[in-house]
């Protein structure tokens, strides 16, 4: 028996209660110091295994097993969670659930602790895993009050105070903003370099955990889709995209660009480490080789531009709808927080625009603002001309409708069809207008057919969905989404966004997008707007706003890939407003 | 964003400094206190202690505005008191305001009698000292403390760790709250703009479902995380907080007796 070997599953059926097959026939090895990613569509199986190498399948989430399954010489199935926790920790993907204690220090001495470890020996783990995730001099801080990615960090360092064999991270990054996700993703790069910890992850965005991988496993409805080294995987885009997985920018492109030689490298090679640089370098060569050729001009954009206007107050011919004036919100303390420091922006009918910045950046309050659900301590919200200071915020609904990043915060009716009636009744439409007006709202996000379901039986998704189909019931003028592609796969990403994105094109309205998404930006957004420390930092058309990279990096906002190479690719002659893979193509052709 | 009510704020006060099993003594106290039998005289008793731990809160710098919530709830139930004992006290009838007269045994529910209403004011007193003293208590002294603390007064680990989790799930209770309250504005169902009764009869049902359906989704997240970290092992846990007393401490523990000791000679010796 291989002496390394210290994670197996083989042939492994999960079956939940209520006979929900999650798992079927999964077999995977792992050695000690091995990486392995776990990719897969919502649904496909991903939390089941971190749940079945943890013990918390079945502990806390009852159902059946078949097959063998060993986290270092142990069965997680037979021993219970606490013996299990000390060969195999648990990162989940919400920071806010797994910190419960009211400093850094006790809370990073909860795990060992519980285990009776010595006191001498919980400070010095504890002192070990702060300086590994970067927070020393942290302990005394409450967790509460530190940055997303600092949540994390700190979860994962009480993990560590374990001294876990195994680690298994199940999306750490999903809830987080760019800075965050760098913060997080360098801690792992740093345990993974720094001993012979096996560490399983599961993960949406796979151009992160490209380089650090050793084994991927793609799994598709519970069964393992595609498994080997990420040259192998990569390098089948097609099967990829058929499973929900978003194939890495770069292996995209070059996989069109150059026929199917994905990485330039051999591909028994077991670890892609393309870099914009090196892909930049490669077409630059393609280019001089006569192998490529640069057209000089961009293709016609597939982005919206604004409606023209004709009445109220109008900038270069488009009716301004949401104007702030220099406004500023403070959050009482302590510590009091500026979240806003004299920001005026006009937003015109017609436009999509997207907000990106960090968390804390002041996007949430900023449409807060607009929609009456906060009032500036200074200066002045205007809709159509009108101050919005004493219009209450249901009346406001029906102008502006915000569609908030957690849907469960509304939803509590009986049914979906009640849940859109509700807020139909409350701004006081007719009665025998609700019926047909909440049908044709549900009928819009296609969620007709669920029209009687419980919505807590939807998935988040179409939950997501329910929540826009309540919004668009009011038919408001501008439509604000918070972060749209949250807690959604590959293929999921846009479904809200191209429902904004009909309510541009067939009603005429104005959207608004929070999010830290750049492709949705460069694929939806006409203009972008960066807010950084509560101010904004940069404010024009979206290609031109992501061609200013050195002011976007204060705000850890990364163009997306196709600016990347475009900008790298300028003195070939490549136009460096590109923003998308598409564009990017049209321009290089053989 | 206020800072939840109950919720440790790290201040360098003396009462922050002060050794928790004293601060622990204080609330027993206060606890004991209103315990005692209610008669109309005990009002300057209970004016004393309340006084002690209005001091208290002034040196440690807790903020009165984050009890706004609070503050609302307890108005509404001394208002509620002093109606129903105005209205329904059988120790005295004084009358203060007559509105008919409409008997039911010793009582006459027409008329407020000045009894009722100082006994209400009684209860009142009462009811705000008992609330006093757990929030300074919690608020001055970190989960760590409070955990050691009850651990040196042999108190089950696992009940310790239900009372600090509860604290820690409040400040997760206001902020889903605060987040409910404003999902349902944005569809025009406006809370804070309805009348008590209102509020009562139709307001809750749109925020408390999400919010139960909430608390049980990260009530199982919790016990995810906890269980995971070895929480409910039968191995006996390790203390991390070493806690001292310095002299400080036995003087601010004299203080409290001291003055518990003056209240309780007045109450049975006046």
């Amino acid at each position: 028996m291989d002496e390394n070997k210290i994670l197996s599953l083989q042939d492994v059926i999960f079956t939940y209660e209520g006979e929900v097959v999650a798992l079927q026939n999964l077999s995977l090895t792992a050695r000690r110091g091995e990486f392995v990613v776990v990719l897969g569509a919502n649904g496909a199986g991903k939390s089941t295994l971190c749940y079945l190498l943890s013990g918390i399948a079945p502990h806390i989430y009852g159902g059946r097993r078949r097959g063998i399954v060993s986290v270092a010489g142990i069965d997680p199935w037979d021993e219970p969670l606490y013996v299990t926790s000390q060969v195999c920790g648990t990162l989940m993907q919400d920071p806010e659930v797994q910190l419960f204690m009211p400093t850094i220090r006790t809370e990073l001495a909860f795990g060992p602790s519980n285990l009776g470890v010595p006191r001498e020996e919980i400070l010095r783990r504890s002192k070990a895993a702060l300086s590994l995730v970067r927070m020393d001099g942290l302990e005394e801080r409450n967790p509460r009050d530190l940055s997303g990615g600092q949540k994390q960090r700190a979860a994962l360092a009480s993990v560590l105070t374990m001294q876990p064999r195994v680690l298994v991270l199940d999306e750490p990054t999903s809830q987080l903003d760019p800075a965050g996700r760098w913060e997080v993703g360098e801690a792992i790069e740093r345990l993974k370099r720094s001993g012979d910890l096996t560490i399983v992850m599961t993960t949406h965005e796979t151009e992160e955990i490209l380089h650090l991988a050793d084994q991927v496993i793609v799994l598709e409805r519970g069964e393992t889709a595609l498994m080997g080294t990420p040259a192998e995987v990569f390098s089948q885009t097609a099967r990829l995209e058929q499973a929900g997985v978003k194939t890495p920018a770069l292996i995209l492109f070059q996989s069109r660009v150059f026929s199917g030689r994905t990485t330039g490298k051999n591909a028994g090679e077991r670890k892609i480490t393309l870099t914009v640089d090196e892909v930049a370098q490669r077409v630059e060569s393609a280019v001089q080789a006569g192998e490529l050729k640069v057209r000089q001009t961009i293709p016609a954009s597939p982005i919206p531009h604004p409606a023209e206007g004709n009445s109220g107050t109008e900038k270069n011919g488009h009716t301004i709808l949401l104007e702030a004036r220099g406004i500023s919100v403070q959050y009482p303390g302590p510590p009091a927080v500026t979240a806003l420091k004299d920001v005026s922006m006009q937003v015109s009918q017609g436009e999509i625009v997207g907000i990106v910045g960090q968390n804390g950046s002041g996007k949430s309050t900023l449409v807060k603002c607009f929609v009456g659900l906060l009032r500036p301590s200074k200066g002045e919200v205007f809709f159509n001309g009108e101050s919005i200071r004493k219009i209450p915020v249901g009346e406001m609904s029906r102008r502006v409708g915000l569609v908030l990043q957690n849907p469960d915060y509304q939803l509590f009716t009986a049914s979906c069809l009640d849940e859109v009636r509700f807020g139909l009744r409350n701004v006081g439409v007719a009665e025998e207008e609700i019926q047909p007006r909440a049908e044709q709202a549900l009928r819009r996000v296609g969620l007709s057919e669920v029209a009687d379901l419980f919505p807590f039986r939807l998935s988040f998704g179409d939950r997501r969905k329910l929540a826009v189909a309540a919004t668009l019931a009011l038919e408001p003028q501008v439509l604000i989404l918070d972060e749209p592609t949250t807690a959604q796969d590959h293929r999921g990403r846009y479904q809200l966004a191209d429902l904004a994105k009909r309510f541009h094109d067939e009603q005429g309205g104005t959207v608004l997008m929070i999010t830290h998404d750049v492709d949705l930006i460069a694929h939806y957004a006409n203009r972008l707007i960066v807010l950084y420390n509560g101010q904004v930092l940069l404010d024009g058309p979206t290609a031109e706003v992501f061609t200013q990279v050195e002011k976007l990096r204060r705000s850890f906002v990364v163009p997306p890939v196709a600016t990347q190479l475009a900008i790298k690719l300028a003195p070939l002659g490549v136009p460096p407003d590109i923003m998308t893979l598409d564009q990017l193509y049209a321009v290089l052709g053989s | 964003m206020r800072a939840p009510v109950f919720r440790y704020t790290h201040l360098g006060t003396p009462i922050h400094r002060l050794h928790p099993l004293v601060k622990f003594l204080y609330v027993m106290l206060t606890l004991v206190l209103v315990m005692y039998p209610i008669r109309i005289t005990d009002i300057p008793i209970l004016l004393i202690w309340l006084g002690f731990s209005a001091v208290l809160w002034l040196i440690a710098r807790i903020e009165l505005r984050r009890f706004t919530t609070l503050m609302k709830i307890l108005v509404g139930t001394f208002i509620f008191l002093l109606l129903i004992q105005g209205f329904t006290y059988r120790g005295g009838h004084t009358p203060l305001i007559t509105f008919g007269h409409l008997r039911l045994w010793e009582a006459d529910l027409g008329v407020i009698t000045r009894e009722g209403v100082v006994f209400g004011l009684v209860l009142c007193v009462r009811i705000l000292v008992a609330t006093s003293s757990l929030p300074l208590f919690v608020m001055t002294t970190p989960t760590s403390g409070i955990m050691t603390a009850m651990g040196k007064l042999r108190i089950p680990q696992t009940a310790t760790f239900m009372f600090v989790s509860a604290l820690s799930f409040t400040t997760l209770l206001f902020e889903m709250w605060g987040s409910i309250v404003d999902a349902q504005k944005l569809r025009a169902f406006d809370i804070d703009s309805m009348n008590v009764i209102k509020r009562a009869f139709k307001a809750y049902i749109p925020i408390l479902t999400p919010l139960i359906l909430l608390l049980f989704r990260k009530a199982n997240d919790f016990q995810i995380a906890m269980e995971t970290k070895g929480f409910g092992a039968p191995i006996k846990p390790t203390e991390i907080e070493v806690l001292t007393a310095r002299p400080a401490d036995y003087a601010w523990l004299a203080f409290i007796i001291a003055v518990f000791v003056t209240c309780t000679v007045l109450k049975f010796g006046g």
